[in-house]
């Protein structure tokens, strides 16, 4: 619809019926309340299968895929550990992602390795069976998921997956190893 | 050495005079002195500036402790001249400390004069250019500006000092006349004889034709820089890896064309690649050499043996004893550690003063230790190891021990502990009086020490590089140093060897001897072995047992074994190869692992791969062992090529109480069974070279082995995989979804019942 408005000031029972009406729907449109930025935000996150089951980690966390090659492992060392590699330089751990979580074991014998930062001021390296894929998850979702959460790991139930998905705090995780056998 | 009786006259200071008067042994660390000499002199300027502008106390203590490891370090390489000039600028400085005052400017003129003297003579005699000084002008100007020093109070601190006449420096006779007017200076104390002119207090500004060859001079290289080449030359060797690793997947693809059972079709693609594969083979091998190169000149640059800063202390300890009149013997065990040349700079003074504080206050007169029942000789140690990144360092003498009670009444003299303070202290709270500034027990001043700075010299220089410094002693048994500080570039001596899979390195440093096993030298017990010895008998321990790689296994004759000698302990180690020995940089285990006692760290070999490091102290200590050797009643074997499956398996068994080994092949597997009894394999069905079935079939042919339950896992479940599984001889089948689903244990406990039950 084309309204011409007009150039001068005038009353407002004084506009045609039709202006009127649009203007009404405009001030409509700027009397309700704004869209959240809550709810515009998302939250990145690297989804990969565990068994049966879907787990991520928070993206941010995520530094590298790396293949499971040339880890040396540590005699002595807690079951956790499979292993120490080099990284860019530093020497890194590799652990059990299935045993860090209590006995979940992989469908197939895991090939990479995720190395993370777990905001501990170390790097350490996780085993996973495929490269994980990059998925968006909104942010008041895992915000709210995060506020139920007690643990290192936190469910989050996304609208119309049969499957809800186990979001991972790698630093929680990582600090809950078991103590070594040596 | 210089020799005391070689006249000083200018007329006979030659430099080949004063060069064949050096010892020969201690010529050649002339160039390593001049540089710390200079390092050292440029942080005693700077002092020295501070203390004549402003004065304050801390200054006064660094300037002191500056001019008191000048002094250490020139006796140490027989440099007696400089030593003594260091000396009178000490005496010439200490009576001002704790006066609060700014340094006089007389003083300071002299001092740094005396420092241009000093650097000037040993520049020269180090062949960096110039004439040998005759120091004798030097002394004569620190006593006279000394003598007026002490004449007047010393200015306070913050007021501004007076303007300042350049002391007249003395001049002969003659030129003496033609100076009319006479300076305040001028009324000082005449100079025992005219005296020739000292170098000029600024040197003039550089000429090109000044600046010696860069070849000979070097390059001036921040930390920073080196660090920055250290890890490029990390990122060569990962990209070297990486090579590797795309060769490897070529090497995948070329085997599935093959597979695919189309040869002829793909005969040239399968050349081409398999030439680019062979290619980057050749290229892998060449990078690792080139990062093993880099690596290696990288080190040089930046590292040097441990012996470039303990061998002058031997010649050191000798003119001490000389001058003290007692007898000593410096042992030094780990000198071949390299270690980063900073640290190594940072340690010189430190060990110098210890050292001399040994010596001379810790071991007794010959006749005394005698009377004592010790050896007229006492005996000095230093005993250097890194682990990880920290450098460790011990200092320690067989003599009185210290003397609590003289360090009571020292600290209540010098108003450092009340005297009810000092009564009740306990004795490590004395000890550490020893590194406070000015502590010293001694009421008089001798040229060795007495002074005050010494100990917090060394806690100070320690500090500086984040180090610490302890002290242990026992009266009338000795005294240790104990000195530990980061050292991330140092490298260490290893011999690699083998257990089992695991290469390890050992510590070359404990390592007494290798030798063959023979029979007639063991006496091989179920509880333990042991190894005749040197006239002993001392424990034989079977490193893979160690490590929890396997059971025990009584060395077979002509099996390498190790004597390690730790802290006065020794045992033999029975290990599967020695590979050969290396110099390696030990780094730190990350926070995942470096708890454990058994390994102080790890290095990385040519080809990238990572070495762990044993801790020697661990593999003497038998209570260590308690968790490794512990035999319990069920023993489980993995079987997997797969690193993260073996872990996840023995994760899930030992939470069912197993001990578990693990093998990442079939001909591994069977080398564990021909050793140990187990009560459960669990095995992969898809392995490289040897397949689960067929390790299945191999372990049914052996009578030995049919009690042992099998059971195998593999990635596809279905019956047919079920099928060949029961008739290789295996008693159960898995997928890896079962497992997943943590149906391992349950299964264990049902094939090793059926087992059982088939047996009977």
């Amino acid at each position: 619809m084309t309204v011409h408005l007009p150039t001068a000031p005038v009353a407002p029972d004084l506009l045609p019926q039709d202006l009127r009406d649009l203007l009404e729907r405009r001030a409509a449109r700027l009397r309700a309340p704004a869209r959240s930025p809550e709810e515009d935000r998302v939250f990145w996150v690297a989804e990969f299968p565990l068994g049966e089951e879907r787990w991520a980690l928070p993206l941010a966390v995520l530094r590298a895929a790396v293949p499971l090659e040339m880890v040396t492992p540590v005699p002595l060392s807690s079951p956790q550990v499979v292993g120490i590699l080099r990284f860019q330089g530093q020497i890194i751990s590799a652990l059990s992602l299935s045993a860090l979580l209590g006995g979940h074991g992989w469908r197939q014998d895991p090939a990479v390795l995720l190395v993370v930062d777990p905001g501990l001021g170390r790097l350490v390296a996780l085993d996973c069976e495929t490269i994980p894929k990059p998925v968006a998850l909104p942010h008041s979702l895992v915000q709210d998921a995060l506020s139920r959460s007690h643990g290192a790991v936190c469910e989050i139930s996304l609208p119309g997956a049969a499957a809800s998905l186990r979001l991972l705090d790698v630093a929680a995780l990582v600090s809950r190893q078991r103590a070594p056998r040596g | 050495m210089a020799d005391p009786d070689l006249p000083r006259s200018p007329s006979n200071l030659t430099l080949a005079a004063l060069r064949a008067a050096m010892d020969p042994l201690l010529a050649p660390l002339l160039p390593g002195f001049v540089e710390e000499a200079e390092g050292l002199a440029a942080k005693v300027t700077l002092h020295l500036l501070d203390l004549e502008r402003s004065g304050g106390g801390r200054a006064f203590d660094d300037l002191a402790r500056g001019l008191h490891t000048l002094k250490g370090s020139a006796a140490t390489i027989g440099l007696d001249d400089l030593a003594d000039l260091a000396h009178r600028m000490e005496d010439a400085v200490l009576p001002l400390r704790g006066q609060g005052g700014v340094l006089p400017p007389a003083l300071a003129d002299a001092l740094l004069r005396s420092l241009d003297a000093f650097l000037a003579h040993v520049r020269a005699l180090a062949g960096r250019g110039g004439e040998p000084q005759d120091l004798e002008p030097a002394r004569a100007l620190l006593a006279a500006a000394q003598l007026a020093t002490h004449a007047q109070p010393s200015p306070p601190a913050h007021t501004p000092a007076p303007p300042v006449k350049p002391p007249k420096l003395p001049v002969p006779p003659a030129a003496q006349e033609e100076t009319p007017h006479l300076s305040p200076y001028d009324q000082l104390p005449a100079a025992p004889r005219p005296l020739p002119p000292l170098p000029p207090e600024t040197p003039p500004p550089p000429s090109p034709e000044s600046f010696p060859p860069a070849l000979e001079e070097g390059w001036r290289v921040q930390p920073h820089q080196v660090v920055t080449l250290l890890q490029e030359v990390e990122r060569l060797r990962e990209l070297r890896l990486r090579v590797d690793e795309r060769r490897r997947e070529l090497e995948r693809g070329i085997a599935l064309l093959s597979r695919l059972g189309v040869l002829a079709e793909t005969a040239e693609a399968r050349a081409l690649l398999a030439g680019t594969s062979r290619a980057l083979a050749a290229d892998g091998e060449e990078a690792a050499d080139l990062v093993a190169s880099l690596e290696e000149g990288l080190k040089q640059i930046t590292t040097l043996p441990m012996r470039t800063a303990l061998e002058p202390l031997r010649r050191a300890v000798r003119d001490l004893c000389k001058a003290t009149g007692k007898e000593a013997r410096l042992e030094v065990v780990g000198a071949e550690v390299s270690l980063d040349r900073r640290v190594l700079e940072a340690l010189r003074g430190p060990l110098v003063q210890l050292v001399r504080n040994a010596v001379d206050h810790g071991l007794e007169r010959p006749d005394e230790r005698e009377a004592r029942g010790k050896h007229r000789e006492g005996a000095l140690t230093i005993r250097v190891e890194q682990q990880g990144n920290l450098l460790f360092l011990e200092v320690a003498d067989d003599g009185r021990g210290l003397d609590a009670e003289k360090i009571r009444e020292a600290a209540v003299r010098l108003s450092m502990l009340t005297p009810e303070e000092a009564r009740v202290a306990l004795p490590q709270q004395l000890w550490q009086l020893l590194f406070r500034p000015g502590f010293t027990t001694r009421e008089e001043v001798s040229a060795v020490s007495g002074r005050g700075v010494g100990l917090d010299l060394v806690r100070a220089q320690l500090l500086e590089r984040r180090g610490h410094v302890e002290v242990q002693s026992v009266a009338g048994q000795g005294t240790r140093f104990l000195l530990s500080l980061p050292a991330d570039l140092g490298s260490s001596p290893l011999l690699v060897v083998r257990a089992g899979e695991q290469l390890v390195g050992v510590p070359m440093a404990a390592i007494e001897s290798s030798r063959s096993a023979k029979a007639s030298e063991m006496l091989v017990g179920r509880g333990q072995s042991t190894l005749d010895y040197r006239d002993q008998r001392i424990p034989l321990r079977d490193l893979g047992a160690l490590l929890g790689l396997r059971q025990p296994e009584a060395p077979e004759p002509g099996t390498p074994l190790l004597v390690i000698q730790q802290q006065g302990e020794r045992i033999a180690l029975a290990v599967d190869e020695v590979l050969g020995d290396k110099e390696l940089m030990v780094r730190p285990l990350p926070a995942e692992t470096r708890d454990l006692p058994a390994w102080q760290g790890a290095a990385t070999l040519a080809g990238g791969e990572l070495l762990l490091v044993l801790r020697p102290e661990w593999l003497v200590r038998p209570e260590s062992h308690v968790a490794a050797s512990a035999t319990p009643a069920r023993r489980a074997l993995v079987v997997d090529d797969s690193l993260t499956a073996r872990a996840l398996h023995r994760t899930a068994l030992e939470s069912g109480g197993y001990q578990v080994h693990t093998a990442s092949s079939a001909r591994q597997a069977l080398e564990h069974l021909r050793h140990t009894a187990y009560e459960i394999l669990v095995c992969d069905v898809a392995m490289e070279e040897m397949d689960g079935l067929e390790l299945t079939r191999a372990i049914r042919a052996r009578p030995e082995t049919q009690g042992l339950a099998i059971i195998v896992v593999s990635a596809h479940d279905g019956e047919a995989g079920r099928a060949r599984g029961a008739a290789a001889g295996a008693d159960g089948f898995l997928s890896k979804r079962d497992c997943a689903s943590g149906r391992l244990l349950a299964e264990v406990a049902q094939v090793i019942a059926r087992r059982k039950e088939g047996q009977r």
